[in-house]
């Protein structure tokens, strides 16, 4: 039976705490009473993968088996979330590979020659061959690549297509082919609550007109948190555009999620508990750090983007998109939920080295804020860990670096915009539209390896909560001059960072400590 | 760019002393956090595993970064030192080129000299994706030996004494997991380099998995480093790789592993061709692993 995740407070004897730092760690001595919450350990996998998808495809939730839903001459068309899950990728097979497989095979059986699968990016960079070819397996990738296994292209004005408007006035876009098909077998990794569900085709399938309607600064600042569905603006809008999608065209969901098993044998101490290192975690991260506080940045980043994770599947779930949603959120749940008692005037956290943004990129300083006051700030339930007005000091070396193929908007926003403003309304008003229709943007979003010209703002929405929800934010270890950038406070030392907070925050604050990843969701009761 | 200065810690001599200055605190911290000089504090829960052993045949030696320590070693040492020894000669090399999905190369066995003529061959793009079954009761007896056969080779244990299933499953998911597999069916090295009775573990191994074997041929590394020798001696070797084999409709894995069996033994002769052309279904169905029920 895995330990649950646990708050614990610290002490005299408490052993130091990791903080992840980009592609590297730190150890740090947290004030006595300081709590640190940790993530629960992974469940047990299912032990027979295959044999439990082929059960949800012939035993589907509120829909017909699949077998029977496929016959010669339909057209099929299959879609997949694209390399942002799961985060690290997973070691192979992917369970995406094992659900397409089974899918395809379904579909040879039943003579379907008008077969296509279409990577749902979103506004997501294209993935290369090779990353398509890890996710979907070396016999699919064989079979279909490249005519008949490609990225959707959301700046495509002929493979696009309206649907209509919903009741609250959202455009929703769809991917023509997906459209015109008699069927369309969505599969999804789940790795977190805010994944998966309606949010899968009306944003992987979609087009900046049917996304921008959801990603918004309102929105965003009305979801409270993402992590957590019925509390998001963000899932309402999704759930709005997926109904349509569900009246326009026949989809049939199938949803995996795996557990929170995410750093392979080499790195198990990141998987640990400090209390649990042995002897031979410490040698290791002892040597880790060493060589990661040696080693330039490139080289640093080549190894860990390189470390790929040995999840194992929790759940896996078919048919109707809602019904197939809600019972994959509560096996997420199972595995994430940690109950937190109240909140606290500061959070600390280490921000990796690793984003949904960069799977084999830099991890820019747009995304160090998107990862940490996006993401990690919203792992929560109710309520943040961190009370109003309390501040969050994450640990980054937060370069000025960006990747130029994977994020050139991202170069643009940094130095253009947020050299003009923080203030997302203002962004939002001022700058998006431009960036967004920006003819070099989508050129080397449709041509190249790019993220979509308006994405960089996505991802400062994406912490428009936290920034206006804390009264402070500081960046330990970061570039002062790019963290300046940011509107944030750069610090050398935890300790230093601490003494700053105190100033917003008031004498002997009370101090929680994030210790992610592998994730966890705080469940934090008022 | 800025230029730090020189008392900075980022530059020449005071970059030193802040590294060795960083790894000394780092090890204090390490020492007196985790009482290595006490005992371990009442406090402190019980130790956890905390990660479940699932069972992954990635195995370390497949992760990073030893593949790029085993890239650097095989390049820089294993295959020069094979040219400088064997002078290799290798026919057929085209069957390997454009492989674009995971196989099983199946070869004589006649010397520990094999593995490296064989990897030689095989080139870098499909080596980097090759792993060699080694006797666990040969290699892996002693841990050290096993580490390095691993790091060096890319070896996986394969047990020729323990349960046929569990060597198959575990064979199965490397090649799921996009690794050909470089096996010897005759089980053991021949003592007068003269081919042995293949056993049926191939065909097995093919038929479970649908993949398709190429055979090879090794001559002339019984010269190098017959059975019984522990060092090398220089000497000419001849490595011809086969075209694929497929199983056959209907096809058993005893039949299979005999097929295989004689394509080793006419190498020294033949080369022919095998490509599956058609719809994708019939590709598709042409790469179908082993029937399964359905629910």
């Amino acid at each position: 039976m895995p330990r649950p995740g646990a708050v614990v407070e610290v002490d005299r004897n408490t052993p130091p705490t990791l903080f992840h730092f980009g592609e590297g760690f730190r150890l740090e001595r947290l004030p006595l009473g300081s709590r640190i919450i940790y993530p629960a350990d992974p469940m047990e996998p299912i032990a027979h993968p295959e044999r439990a998808i082929r059960r949800a495809l012939a035993h589907p939730i509120d829909d017909d088996p699949l077998a029977d839903l496929l016959r010669a001459g339909m057209k099929l068309t299959i879609a997949f979330d694209d390399i942002s899950l799961p985060l690290p990728p997973m070691a192979s097979p992917d369970v995406r590979q094992l659900v397409i497989e089974e899918v395809v095979d379904m579909a040879a059986h039943a003579g379907i020659e008008d077969i296509e699968l279409i990577c749902a990016i979103g506004l997501h960079r294209k993935m290369t061959a090779d990353e398509l070819r890890h996710v979907v397996g070396d016999r699919v990738f064989t079979t279909f690549w490249p005519d008949r296994l490609y990225n959707h292209d959301a700046e495509d004005p002929e493979g696009n297509v309206l649907i209509g408007k919903t009741a609250n006035g959202e455009e929703t876009w769809l991917n023509k082919r997906a459209l015109e098909s008699d069927l369309v077998v969505y599969v999804n990794l789940t790795l977190v609550p805010m994944d998966g569900g309606q949010k899968s085709m009306s944003t992987g399938l979609g087009c900046y007109r049917s996304i921008k309607e959801h990603h918004t600064v309102h929105t965003l600042l009305h979801s409270n948190s993402y992590m957590d569905p019925p509390k998001s603006a963000l899932h309402d809008s999704c759930i709005r555009q997926g109904q349509l999608i569900e009246d326009a065209v026949r989809v049939f969901h199938i949803e995996t999620s795996v557990n929170n098993h995410a750093f392979p044998a080499i790195a198990n101490f990141l998987q640990k508990r400090e209390t649990d290192w042995t002897t031979s975690d410490q040698a290791t991260f002892y040597a880790m750090k060493q060589a990661t506080d040696l080693a330039p940045p490139d080289i640093k980043r080549s190894i860990f983007h390189s470390m790929l994770a040995p999840y194992g599947l929790t759940g896996v779930n078919a048919g109707q998109v809602d019904k197939v949603h809600e019972k994959t959120l509560d096996t997420v749940r199972a595995q994430l939920l940690v109950p937190v008692e109240g909140q606290t005037d500061i959070v600390t956290m280490g921000v990796p080295y690793l984003g949904p943004y960069n799977p084999n990129s830099i991890l820019n300083p747009v995304l160090v804020v998107c990862l940490g006051l996006g993401y990690l700030f919203n792992l929560y339930r109710n309520q943040p860990v961190v009370r109003e007005g309390g501040v969050v000091i994450m640990e980054h070396p937060c370069r000025y670096e960006f990747h130029s193929v994977h994020h050139p908007s991202y170069i643009d926003f940094f130095d253009e915009v947020l050299a003009d403003t923080t203030d997302s309304h203002e962004i939002e008003k001022r700058y998006e539209k431009r960036f967004a229709e920006d003819p070099w943007y989508r050129q080397m979003y449709q041509h190249s390896h790019a993220y979509h010209g308006v994405h960089p703002f996505y991802a400062w929405y994406w912490a428009a909560h936290a920034l206006q929800y804390l009264g402070d934010v500081i960046v330990v270890g970061g570039e002062r001059s790019t963290v300046h950038r940011l509107g944030f406070k750069a610090a050398t030392t935890l300790e230093d960072a601490l003494e700053m907070a105190e100033q917003t925050v008031g004498r002997y604050p009370s101090i929680s400590h994030l210790r992610t990843p592998p994730l966890f969701l705080a469940d934090v009761e008022v | 760019m800025a230029v730090p200065a020189w008392y900075s810690g980022r530059v020449g001599l005071s970059a030193l002393v802040a590294g060795v200055g960083g790894m000394v605190a780092d090890y204090r911290k390490l020492r007196r956090g985790f009482h290595w000089d006490t005992p371990r504090p009442a406090g402190w829960p019980e130790a956890a595993r905390a990660a479940p052993d699932r069972p992954t045949d990635l195995g370390w030696a497949r992760t990073e970064p030893f593949r790029s320590i085993r890239w650097v070693l095989q390049k820089g040492i294993l295959n020069p030192f094979t040219e400088a020894m064997a002078h290799p000669t290798v026919e057929g090399e085209e069957w390997v080129q454009e492989l674009d999905r995971p196989v099983i190369l199946a070869s004589n066995h006649t010397s520990h000299a094999d593995t490296p003529l064989l990897l030689y061959a095989l080139g870098d793009r499909v080596r980097e994706r090759t792993v060699v079954a080694a006797a666990e009761d040969y290699f892996y007896g002693r841990r050290m030996i096993g580490f390095l056969t691993s790091l060096w080779l890319n070896t996986f244990p394969f047990s020729r004494t323990g349960s046929p299933r569990e060597v198959l499953h575990r064979s199965g998911q490397l090649l799921k997991s996009g690794w050909n597999l470089l096996v010897f069916p005759e089980g053991t090295r021949s003592a007068d380099g003269a081919l042995q009775p293949f056993t049926p573990g191939i065909g097995h191994l093919a038929t479970e998995n649908r993949v398709d074997v190429i055979p090879m041929h090794v001559r002339g590394a019984h010269r190098i480093m017959p059975k019984g020798r522990d060092l090398p001696l220089p000497a000419k070797a001849t490595i011809k790789i086969g075209k694929p084999l497929r199983v056959g409709e209907g096809e058993t894995s005893r039949a299979f592993s005999a097929r295989v069996e004689r394509a080793v033994h006419e190498l020294a002769d033949g080369t022919h061709s095998n490509e599956v052309e058609g719809s994708w279904i019939e590709r598709w169905q042409a790469t179908e692993p082993r029937p399964r029920s359905r629910f």
